[in-house]
């Protein structure tokens, strides 16, 4: 369970990215956040794993309430959360082993993966990643050989190889053309049904988020505009949430959704 | 609420265990050429460092012995001696020095603008003349700055005036090297208009090429005078004039104190020169 | 309308229009003083003996030609040892220089350090930037007597600041994304520049390395005039004791070896910076296939 009460995320500088924002996630909820570019999605989804702490309310997950964690206890959370990027974040230069890999950076000593002996039990476990995703044979292949495809379903693997209870994605097809789109979301669809990893992703196009969505959350200037299931999310619902009518550019396939 | 965080891992390991293992990669051996290499660098690196006929004897107990023995002029950097920046010596050294400097930057990259742009690909008139240039100026800048004041004491004797002439030619190679590089890089679209237009090839340099490297050109030029203020504190070791035949002196005669002085004067200098040109180049780039 | 009528009326219009003066370049004029100004200045006022230069040409032919006249055979196995100690001096220079570096070049990058790591590292950086190798060789052979070991901790520490710097520079540069994925999946500081900062920067900062030991060999041929190692003991004492054909041998190897080096190590650079092909030797783009 992901309990949002009051959460308010202040920059400095004084804009308001996320204004008291009250949500509930259950276990096991594949749960896509529209909304503009600058509405807050990413604000939202990184107070989950307090790449960005809230400056007001609270935020938990599970029993333990973000802002109030150590140093340690932070990093142990993260990695409890996953996260996908809209950009990948790999490191190009390295194996795709080694990118996965490190998802396991909190889980062994600090020494050990200083020195890179991640020892054969890690090595399994990313390899099982990569088999979900289903690039193992991959491994040993320079990220920046991947396609834009397959670097995502990397990082989708990073990002399970921490055995997350919680996966969050942002943007994560923003720069994949429509079929590898589709691919990308399928297997997040099936990461959180086979393993009922809790989903959180955002996402601008709104036949993607009808599509995939078990409940869409419409975020417009910081604040909630819109909660339900996603078979209700409606052109009307959309138009809501932008404050404007669509355009060919809110749907991955224009023709195909309007 | 009360969450079990231990639970999904295994989820993920049995869901795994289901599908039918895939074959894992093996991971690739590090290429013939790779470890050869390796194994070599190691290998040079051993020869160069071991105490025999053909290695420095590089071992860490002598530097450590020799830097915690009391030395001379270690012992001069404690009594640093500033008052040495006052005297006549010292000003004149650094004026000879901004001279040299002077000069030998300005003279060298003159001649250094059409030898850049006759030592790349665009500008040479033609094959032969651009082998040659290339082959002239990899010559140049392979001999370095302290060897050309050999050269040059040793054909008109001592003074600022060797050391000026060995300044000028690695002046020469330093900005032809850089200059042309980014001449390689320009935009060919003025240089396909000016041949469009019927321009001969001097021409074309001029309109077309010459205007987009002038600022990459004036900033190397700059820069180089940076080199040659550093240069020119070797200089006096040979023989060649300037602030380094001031520092040899008290070194010779063992005035460390005065040797540290003039050094710290030295890098003030080069440091104020340093922040001064580089403003001037980030606002021509 | 005839063909005249348009030209005059276009002439016409052209005499009408009115053109803009040139203006008058400040900024060129002050430059050109400047320049002019500073090297008539500096040469006028220079004792530099003017009168000596026409004689320069002259007496450099001549001095090139006994040199390549004179040429002996049976000076090579010498110059040959004297310049691979050279080499030996600018290799393990530049190893010491990149140990030393690597941890201050973090501790200068503005992404890792704190602000007064960064100024205090950066400053200490700077002095061994501005003070020339042989300012160093001569203050350590009081200490290491003559001979390379001094050379090489010269070069050592001469070349840190610049590899410290520039290192440091790099890795400002590198690539936010990786280490805020490395950051959400609860990796430390230490971790994040393990597997995040180091696999993107580590090529550029090796290839630099390598670059300042091409740059480190320019310097180490020199040392030997103050006595350091390497083969410019032998330039120095053959051109003062005007043994042309002997120092003519040294120059050509220096000057060829310092051109094979720059080759061989230039290309070595572009394939790190480049980076290995995919085993594989092929990308998959079809995305299709992944589905």
């Amino acid at each position: 369970m992901i309990r949002f009460e009051q959460a308010t995320v202040t920059y400095p500088g004084g804009v308001k990215a996320l204004d008291g924002v009250d949500l509930e996630i259950p276990d096991g909820e594949f749960v896509v956040i529209v909304g503009l570019s600058g509405a807050g999605k990413s604000t939202l989804i990184r107070t989950v794993n307090g790449l960005v702490p809230p400056t007001g309310g609270s935020v938990h997950v599970g029993d333990r309430e973000v802002g109030q964690l150590s140093k340690r206890q932070l990093r142990a959370l993260r990695a409890d959360v996953g996260m996908i990027f809209q950009h990948f974040n790999l490191v190009n230069r390295t194996t795709v082993l080694n990118n996965v890999l490190m998802g396991r950076l909190n889980r062994v000593p600090s020494w050990r993966s200083l020195l890179g002996w991640w020892g054969a039990a890690e090595v399994e476990v990313a390899m099982q990643a990569l088999e979900v995703v289903e690039i193992v044979d991959k491994a040993y292949v320079r990220a920046a050989n991947l396609s834009g495809g397959q670097q995502q379903r990397v990082g989708i693997a990073r990002a399970l190889a921490q055995r997350p209870t919680v996966l969050l994605a942002d943007e994560p097809v923003a720069s994949l053309d429509p079929p590898t789109s589709h691919s990308v979301m399928r297997y997040l669809q099936k990461v959180n049904r086979e393993l009922g990893i809790t989903t959180l992703v955002n996402l601008h196009f709104l036949d993607l988020a009808r599509e995939y969505a078990d409940r869409v959350i419409g975020l417009r200037g910081g604040r909630l505009v819109f909660d339900g299931p996603g078979r209700e999310a409606d052109e009307k619902v959309f138009e809501q949430i932008y404050g404007r009518s669509l355009t060919a550019d809110d749907v991955l396939e224009a023709e195909a959704a309007l | 609420m009360n969450e079990p965080d231990s639970a999904p891992g295994a989820e993920l390991s049995t869901a795994a265990a289901d599908r039918p293992r895939t074959e894992r990669p093996k991971k690739p051996r590090p290429s013939l050429f790779m470890l050869g290499g390796l194994i070599g660098l190691a290998a040079v690196t051993i020869a160069a460092g071991a105490d025999w006929r053909f290695g420095v004897g590089f071992s860490l107990t002598e530097i450590w012995d020799g830097l915690t023995r009391p030395n001379a002029p270690m012992r001069g950097l404690g009594e640093i001696d500033f008052g040495v920046l006052t005297g006549t010596r010292a000003r004149n050294g650094f004026l000879e020095t901004l001279q040299m400097a002077l000069v030998s930057t300005i003279s060298g990259a003159l001649v250094a603008l059409p030898l850049a742009l006759f030592n790349s690909k665009l500008g040479a008139p033609n094959r032969i003349a651009y082998a040659a240039i290339k082959l002239f100026n990899n010559v140049i800048r392979s001999i370095p700055d302290l060897l050309w004041a050999l050269l040059f004491v040793a054909a008109v004797g001592i003074g600022a005036l060797p050391g000026m002439l060995a300044l000028f030619f690695f002046s020469i190679g330093v900005v032809t090297k850089l200059t042309s590089d980014t001449i390689d890089g320009i935009d060919h679209g003025p240089v396909e208009a000016a041949r469009a237009s019927g321009a001969s090839h001097l021409q074309m340099l001029r309109t077309a090429v010459f205007p987009q490297v002038l600022p990459a050109y004036t900033s190397f030029s700059m820069y180089c005078f940076e080199l040659n203020l550093r240069a020119s504190a070797v200089l006096g070791f040979v023989g060649a004039g300037g602030i380094g035949a001031v520092i040899n002196d008290y070194r010779i005669s063992g005035q460390w104190d005065r040797v540290w002085g003039v050094v710290v004067g030295f890098l003030i200098v080069v440091i104020v020169v340093e922040r001064i040109s580089m403003m001037l180049r980030r606002r021509l780039l | 309308m005839s063909r005249a009528r348009i030209q005059t009326a276009n002439e016409a219009r052209f005499e009408r229009a009115v053109r803009p003066e040139k203006p008058f370049n400040w900024f060129r004029l002050v430059v050109t003083v400047a320049v002019v100004g500073g090297f008539l200045g500096a040469a006028l006022s220079v004792d530099a003996r003017w009168e000596r230069l026409p004689e320069a040409p002259g007496q450099l032919w001549n001095i090139a030609r006994l040199m390549f006249t004179d040429l002996d055979l049976d000076d090579l196995p010498d110059a040959l040892e004297s310049m691979w100690e050279s080499v030996a001096i600018a290799w393990l220079g530049t190893m010491i220089a990149a140990v030393l570096s690597f941890p201050l070049a973090f501790l200068a990058a503005q992404n890792i350090s704190g602000r007064v790591s960064v100024v205090v590292t950066r400053q200490l950086l700077n002095i061994p930037r501005a003070i020339p190798e042989i300012i160093f060789a001569v203050a350590l052979i009081p200490i290491f007597g003559l001979g390379p070991l001094a050379g090489t901790v010269a070069i050592g520490l001469s070349s840190t600041g610049t590899i410290g710097k520039l290192s440091a520079e790099i890795i400002e540069g590198c690539g936010k994304g990786p280490v805020e994925a490395a950051a959400a999946a609860g990796g430390s500081k230490v971790q994040r520049i393990r597997w995040a900062v180091i696999p993107q920067v580590m090529p550029e900062i090796v290839a630099f390395w390598l670059y300042r030991f091409e740059i480190n060999i320019r310097a180490s041929a020199v040392l030997g005039v103050v006595g350091a190692g390497g083969i410019g003991t032998m330039l120095q004492q053959n051109i003062e004791f005007r043994n042309w054909g002997t120092a003519g041998m040294a120059l050509i190897v220096v000057v060829l070896v310092t051109i094979i080096i720059d080759t061989v190590s230039g290309a070595i650079r572009r394939r790190i910076i480049r980076g290995p092909r995919s085993v594989y030797g092929h990308v998959v783009q079809d995305p299709q296939q992944i589905v």
